[in-house]
């Protein structure tokens, strides 16, 4: 398990991660959805103790990480977001490294070597420099690095940032055979997709908060049935709310001059009733989008802004 | 000790793979320690000699001594001396004729004899640095050597000049015989200062080096710590930078967030850098004790010594990565200190033929102090003493500034 309670990081004035609590358990993933500088890959910094926190308290398989680091990494791998491996050595080189970093000596490591290897589809290329590997086959070669030593907890930061389809759907695979073996997850993504079809429980963070915790069905169910419908055009901030409000069932999420954000149950059979409100209050709609209720509106409807890129 | 040593298999598999670096490192040192060995003459060149021009104007019994031991004996070897009109001379110094001009004033033996002041004039070529500053000790040794005998013999050669007393032009065969025996019964008291065992020392050395050649062989072994500390240098220099490949690949994120403590993947890192330099300090040692013919004897202190040297100059280059703000600063940074650490610490030139001044800063600079204890372990003149107490602080040195090294690296380099 990976306890994680009010856990801050300050850099000078710039508060990266405010008051971060979750907790993964084994078995299963936990995933922490944000936009790119949302605090997550300080909060696996931290939880990885690459990083000091400011304060808050972090516990890995009962481990302390501020007390006991050695003793809490030696169950621990990391998938970091940017590839980490050694280029001109092998795939069979480099797993041979990171296992001895774990303390893994001789036969044991030779065949949790091989193992991984064949895991990752990395065997018939073992011997070959990884300078000569595709994008795909570093990522998978970045990953197995990190479950070469069989790790009971496992952070994963964004791995699958720039891979091929082919290759995703392949280390998702690789995330999943994990869970299988009661291994504790830890999966940050800016992928929604990736995110409803992967983790079991999310925290949605934003600018160093979570804003939202829970499985997917409780996040969903923060929405409701509710669509997201978002207006660009020209509003007057202060005289749309009103004729809108008469409408039953509508949440005005976010008002900009350029930009409407509304949480609408069966938006597609209101559109008129809203255009005609936002007429009257002389507001023009120049384009309209509609979000089923989905962890990408929940973010919009609860940050009133798109998960970037 | 399994991680540290994992992590110096996986430099050394590195290196190997990277051929031109490990060519480079070694390649520049043999090749600027060649030119620097031809242009001084190399091994079997002859000796470089000293033109000096004498402009002799008080052509007495004394100047003619003073010129004649200038030409003399061991100085012969290093100064050619020729007599010139004054005139004559000053043109071909501003020609840049010769190495140096030495005027001997009108009045100079009689100055001397009557212990009245004198000067020499020597004019030295300022295009030359080394041989002007042989001429000019080599004079100053002459003119001391003046000094002492006018000390012990100054009556008898002031009689020697006065000349003959009353009406006769020559001495009495009993006068005469008299002022040699009474030089003579000084310099037989007088042997066991002027030839002490330092001497037989010298005669000692001559046999075990080839008879012909035996000072172009020793100026040459000069250059041989030398080569091999540039080589050290280039090394580490090459080496530290892999802290940053290391940084920005995000390997070193990778060791910070395993169990293992930097320390050990430091220190594999050392060892790796270290196999790689025991290699080169081997070959050139061993090609320099067979050329030489140095006793083989003190060959394993001189590689463990030269390793040790290299381990602090490891250090004092991965220190000065770690604290620069990039890649590129660290680099120019390394380098910055590299190449005067070997101009002025004696892998250019040796010791022997820098300025007094620049020698004293040199010896004192990390590489050329190891390099004068390296030279003393070649030449077989290290005394245990003194020896035990530098190596005592090379290693405390080394490892203060590894761990600061090490401290550095997690605390702040690795986060970047």
């Amino acid at each position: 398990m990976i306890d994680v309670q009010g856990l801050r990081k300050q850099y000078g004035d710039l508060l990266a991660v405010d008051d971060v609590s979750f907790t993964a358990q084994p078995g299963a993933i936990f995933g922490l959805l944000g936009p790119n500088g949302a605090g997550k890959t300080t909060t696996i910094g931290c939880i990885s103790g690459l990083l000091k926190p400011t304060a808050g308290r972090i516990s890995l398989l009962g481990h302390d990480v501020a007390t006991d680091g050695p003793a809490s990494r030696r169950q621990l791998g990391v998938v970091p977001q940017e590839l980490a491996l050694y280029e001109d050595l092998s795939a069979r080189e480099n797993l041979l490294y990171w296992g001895s970093a774990y303390s893994m000596r001789g036969e044991p490591l030779n065949k949790r070597v091989q193992m991984v290897l064949e895991l990752s589809g990395l065997l018939d290329r073992a011997n070959e420099p990884v300078k000569k590997f595709s994008g795909g086959m570093k990522r998978r070669l970045n990953f197995a690095c990190g479950i070469v030593h069989g790790p009971k907890a496992l952070l994963l930061d964004e791995p699958t940032v720039g891979v091929d389809p082919q290759s995703r759907v392949r280390l998702l695979d690789l995330v999943r055979e994990q869970t299988k073996q009661g291994t504790c997850v830890i999966y940050t993504t800016h992928y929604m997709e990736e995110a409803e079809n992967l983790c079991d429980r999310l925290a949605i963070i934003d600018h160093g908060k979570i804003i939202a915790t829970g499985t997917l069905a409780e996040l969903r169910a923060i929405l409701g049935e509710r669509d997201v419908l978002r207006l660009t055009g020209l509003f007057d901030p202060t005289t749309v709310a009103e004729p809108l409000s008469r409408i039953d069932g509508i949440e005005l999420v976010q008002a900009e001059q350029d930009m409407l954000t509304l949480a609408v149950a069966n938006a597609s059979g209101r559109l008129s009733d809203i255009f005609q409100a936002l007429a009257t209050a002389g507001a023009e709609v120049r384009e309209t989008t509609l979000t089923q209720p989905s962890l990408e509106s929940l973010f919009i409807k609860l940050t009133g802004k798109e998960l970037r890129e | 000790m399994g991680f540290v040593w994992s992590t110096a298999l996986k430099d050394w598999r590195r290196h190997r793979r990277d051929p031109v670096a490990l060519v480079l490192w070694l390649g520049i040192p043999v090749f600027v320690g060649g030119l620097i060995s031809m242009a001084s003459g190399g091994r079997s060149g002859p000796a470089p000699q000293a033109h000096v021009l004498v402009a002799d104007e008080d052509n007495s019994f004394l100047s003619g001594l003073l010129v004649g031991a200038m030409s003399q004996d061991a100085m012969g070897g290093l100064i050619q001396a020729e007599q010139v009109d004054q005139d004559e001379g000053r043109a071909r110094m501003a020609k840049g004729e010769a190495t140096a001009m030495l005027v001997i004033p009108r009045g100079f033996a009689q100055a001397v004899l009557m212990e009245q002041p004198s000067t020499l004039e020597l004019v030295t070529n300022p295009s030359q640095t080394i041989l002007p500053a042989i001429v000019e000790e080599s004079l100053s040794i002459l003119v001391d050597a003046a000094f002492y005998l006018h000390r012990l013999i100054g009556d008898d050669l002031r009689e020697f000049a006065a000349g003959p007393a009353g009406s006769t032009s020559v001495f009495s065969d009993m006068r005469f015989a008299g002022i040699s025996v009474r030089i003579n019964q000084l310099l037989v008291r007088l042997s066991g200062y002027l030839f002490p065992p330092i001497v037989q020392l010298e005669r000692g050395a001559e046999e075990t080096v080839e008879a012909d050649d035996a000072d172009t062989v020793s100026v040459a072994l000069l250059f041989l710590p030398g080569i091999l500390f540039m080589a050290l240098l280039f090394m580490a220099q090459g080496l530290s930078i892999d802290l940053w490949k290391e940084r920005d690949q995000k390997t070193l994120r990778r060791v910070v967030v395993s169990p293992q403590h930097v320390l050990l993947f430091l220190f594999g890192k050392l060892l790796s850098g270290l196999g790689l330099m025991f290699v080169v300090c081997l070959v050139a040692l061993t090609a320099g004790y067979l050329y030489f013919g140095l006793a083989f004897a003190t060959l394993p202190l001189a590689v463990v010594w030269t390793l040790l040297s290299g381990a602090l100059l490891m250090t004092i280059m991965w220190l000065l990565q770690l604290y620069a703000s990039s890649q590129h600063a660290g680099g120019i940074l390394t380098m910055v200190v590299m190449f005067p650490l070997m101009m002025a610490g004696g892998s250019f030139f040796p010791f022997e033929a820098m300025p007094a001044w620049m020698a004293a800063i040199g010896k004192r600079t990390p590489n050329g102090w190891a390099l004068e204890q390296l030279k003393a372990i070649l030449l077989e003149s290290v005394e245990a003493g003194p020896f035990s107490i530098a190596l005592v602080a090379l290693i405390v040195v080394a490892s203060v500034l590894f761990f600061f090294g090490a401290l550095r690296l997690r605390s702040n380099f690795a986060q970047g």
